[in-house]
């Protein structure tokens, strides 16, 4: 299902307005990283697309819906929200029980939530931890199990608000093959993210919001060179992008493959 | 607000009292409250004490709008309970079964008053006083600084567990949790809102132990201020004199 | 001869009821003014040598432990905790969590530590506003520590422990939770520290590039124990990084694609951006 943001503006109050007439639209299986600086409205925007907040103005549709006639319990259907915090969500007192718990909300049969759960928690490497109590395991872990949360929702559209944060090479690899995975399978993956090596490497599409205005919306390849446009957003290019520009390249994004390649190409 | 409390900043005469000062005010203000035996001798004080302290601080006009914002429900409920109910001789005028009478007026009429006059007293002290520096001034005169310090910081964090509680709803409900409907449905909500809260606040409370140790805080010794509570022998004497006043106050209507 | 100022020997512990060992067989020397990196994957018990090293292990952390651990030349678990206190020191990730509760302006959050330790009205006047000019938080002397953002917590939550000016600083991931410009004014203070004092500070981070411009010597801990030590360029291109789950930069990364696809024996590899252009400018 495509997203389509048009003229969307939030106020929080009469002091603070979060978002100013963004328009985006986000096509069906698009891999999409929002970037900016706390403050710009990078997470007012997700939550305007998962139905935790309604537009002041504008309108925010999935599909054929209006986010601002459904709850966010219904939107869950199709918006999956990944939060930076675990946790602030974990309860259960087992690992399977708190990845069971989305798709009970939503549902799905009896048997469909135990499929689900298991290829959650597989696609995590959390398999053989299933009985264990979600607060035994260590944070970075608890952060995985909380993607299994969302993932077991099979949501055609995720969202990941700093999925990296904290996290270790290993764990950043993981969560990388499961985007990878996602956009093998058609969903449309959304990242909130400050970490821009993570973003260069994993997603084709950058929207740059800066005090809440689109400032920049396109290929990572050409919207990660801009140095002086994401300067005024006051986020810093990736690595190698960095690198491409000591080496006078003009146009680069991507991972150390990538680069070896276009390297190659020279 | 940062902060859960209705201190009024300011810098009158009032403000840069004794924190212990004006919680003797306070004390005499309740005195006069519930002492005098006379209701009328109430609002007389009010009137003459009470508002000018209220004045001196700068604040007449909140004040006042508190107090009228407190009072209101008391006065409500009290002229038409005890008009009706409280019997007596001199009847103002009767509706159906149930008579209104002078005395019931005269009752009501007391106990407004006194109630009126002692949320003045308090809200004298709260609106002038910093939380923070009452209990600075209560650790001077000895009172442990560890009970000091769990009243002030539960004061700041209350506001924040509202931040949590609202980031726990969004999250649970982003997993398919409905909140809206019956009672079944609000109850079932209930399990996944608290846990978190409750292991969450664990983890903060372990990692704030930290923050504390590496501030000094369990270190045993006579503790000092970076802010001066500003105290003096003429306060001292006023305080107990306040007090004492307030405790006359209510051993003469008690006589 | 600079003064080792923490020292582990043989050192293990666990945590109480736990069974199994978060740190083992630790052989660490710490000297004074020296700015240690520890780099490790998640669960290696990088926290846990940080709490070993400054004495919040035994005194606030109890379970088994063996091993020599000394602090400021004494036996650490022989000290009591009133004599360490204001001289070491930890941040931790999360800046919401380390501020008091207790005061009301972030110019008294600071003075906090140094109430809590007894100093003189003046002095401790003087060493807060030295503070908050130093860590650039002198405009938010009269704001609520609350209102601030997480960067602006984090440099108070450093501030509050720096001015009590510690023998030892551990900062375990403190830029984790903030956004670039937060973790660029950590970064900044940290450099600010290291200029313009002889704090000895170990910074466990997983920002590698940022300890390979910081650190004097970096650690690796694996498992509860430590595989490796020396200085940043060495360790941190080392290609074990990569299985133990700690990574390394792109640069070192991009390089290490070339060098394996040539056939020349190439330069060390590099690990910040202009170690990396200095590298790869001979092939193009």
């Amino acid at each position: 299902m495509d997203i389509n943001i048009q003229d969307l503006t939030h106020a929080y109050n009469s002091q603070v307005t979060a978002l100013k007439g963004v328009n985006l639209r986000i096509p069906r299986g698009d891999c999409l990283a929002i970037i900016g600086e706390n403050g710009a409205g990078k997470t007012t925007l997700a939550k305007q697309i998962n139905g935790l907040l309604k537009p002041s103005q504008g309108v925010v549709n999935i599909g054929e819906h209006t986010t601002a006639e459904l709850s966010p319990a219904k939107i869950a259907r199709f918006v999956g929200y990944a939060f930076q915090n675990p946790d602030q969500q974990l309860f259960a007192s087992k690992v399977v029980d708190e990845v069971r718990f989305g798709p009970v909300n939503l549902g799905y049969s009896s048997q469909e939530v135990t499929t689900f759960t298991e290829q959650a928690l597989a696609a995590v490497g959390l398999e053989d931890q299933t009985e264990k109590h979600p607060y035994d395991l260590h944070l970075a872990d608890r952060k995985l199990l909380s993607l299994a949360a969302v993932l077991a929702m099979r949501t055609p559209i995720v969202i990941f608000d700093e999925p990296t944060t904290g996290q270790d090479a290993l764990h950043i690899q993981k969560i990388g093959a499961i985007i990878q995975q996602l956009k093998a399978q058609g969903r449309t993956v959304i990242t909130i993210s400050h970490d821009l090596d993570f973003c260069a490497a994993y997603f084709e599409r950058v929207v740059v919001l800066r005090r809440g205005e689109v400032i920049a919306d396109g290929p990572a390849a050409e919207v990660l060179m801009q140095v002086d446009l994401l300067a005024t957003a006051a986020v810093k290019p990736p690595q190698l992008v960095r690198l491409a520009l000591g080496l006078g390249w003009d146009h680069f994004a991507g991972t150390p493959e990538d680069f070896m390649q276009a390297l190659q190409n020279k | 607000m940062a902060q859960l409390s209705l201190y009024r900043p300011g810098s009158s005469p009032l403000h840069k009292l004794n924190p212990l000062t004006k919680l003797a005010v306070m004390a005499c203000c309740l005195g006069a409250a519930f002492g005098f035996p006379n209701p009328y001798w109430v609002v007389g004080f009010y009137l003459l004490f009470t508002l000018s302290l209220a004045a001196w601080g700068g604040m007449l006009k909140p004040f006042l709008v508190q107090n009228a914002k407190l009072i209101l429900p008391f006065f409500l409920s009290l002229f038409i309970i005890q008009g009706f109910f409280y019997g007596g001789a001199t009847v103002l005028f009767p509706l159906g079964p149930f008579s209104y009478t002078l005395e019931g007026v005269e009752v009501a009429f007391g106990f407004t008053v006194r109630i009126l006059q002692a949320i003045a007293g308090m809200t004298l002290f709260i609106f002038s006083t910093r939380p923070d520096h009452l209990m600075l001034a209560l650790q001077k005169h000895g009172f442990p600084h560890q009970a000091m310090y769990l009243v002030v910081t539960t004061m700041q964090i209350i506001p924040q567990f509202q931040n949590k509680a609202l980031a726990i709803l969004e999250a649970q409900q982003a997993r398919g949790l409905e909140t809206q409907g019956n009672l079944i449905v609000r109850l079932k909500a209930l399990f996944p809102m608290v846990v978190p809260m409750i292991l969450g606040s664990l983890i903060d409370i372990d990692e704030r132990a930290i923050a504390l140790e590496s501030r000094a805080f369990s270190k045993p010794g006579p503790k000092t201020s970076l802010i001066e509570i500003p105290d003096s022998e003429t306060q001292k004497i006023l305080r107990w004199c306040l007090v004492a006043a307030g405790l006359l106050l209510v051993v003469w209507r008690a006589l | 001869m600079t003064k080792t100022i923490a020292h582990l020997t043989d050192f293990s512990f666990s945590y109480a009821g736990s069974g199994t060992k978060a740190i083992q067989e630790i052989n660490l020397a710490i000297k004074e003014g020296e700015l240690i990196g520890v780099i490790g994957p998640s669960g290696a018990g990088k926290s846990t040598l940080g709490y070993a090293l400054s004495g919040f292990i035994p005194h606030f952390f109890t379970g088994d432990l063996s091993g020599n651990q000394q602090l400021f030349g004494q036996e650490t678990s022989q000290t009591p905790l009133s004599e360490l206190a204001g001289r070491t020191g930890m941040v931790v990730q999360n800046p919401f969590n380390q501020i008091s509760g207790a005061r009301y302006t972030v110019r008294e959050e600071v003075a906090f530590g140094l109430e809590n330790l007894g100093t003189d009205r003046k002095l401790m006047d003087k060493r807060v506003n030295e503070t908050l000019e130093r860590f650039k938080l002198a405009s938010l002397r009269d704001r609520s520590p609350y209102e601030l953002s997480g960067g602006q917590q984090q440099r108070l939550a450093l501030a509050s422990i720096l001015a009590m000016e510690p023998d030892l600083l551990i900062l375990d991931e403190p830029t984790s939770q903030l956004d670039p410009a937060g973790a660029e004014e950590v970064f900044e203070s940290v450099h600010t520290l290291t200029e313009t004092s002889s704090t000895t500070v170990v910074l466990i981070s997983h920002k590698l590039e940022w300890l390979a411009e910081v650190a004097d010597r970096i650690l690796v801990l694996v498992a509860g124990r430590i595989r490796g030590q020396g200085p940043p360029r060495e360790i941190l291109t080392q290609p074990d990084l990569e299985p133990w789950g700690i990574g390394s930069t792109q640069y070192t990364r991009a390089a290490r694609l070339a060098s394996s696809a040539a056939d020349t024996s190439q330069p060390a590899l590099p690990v910040t951006l202009d170690q990396a252009v200095g590298f790869f400018k001979p092939w193009i």
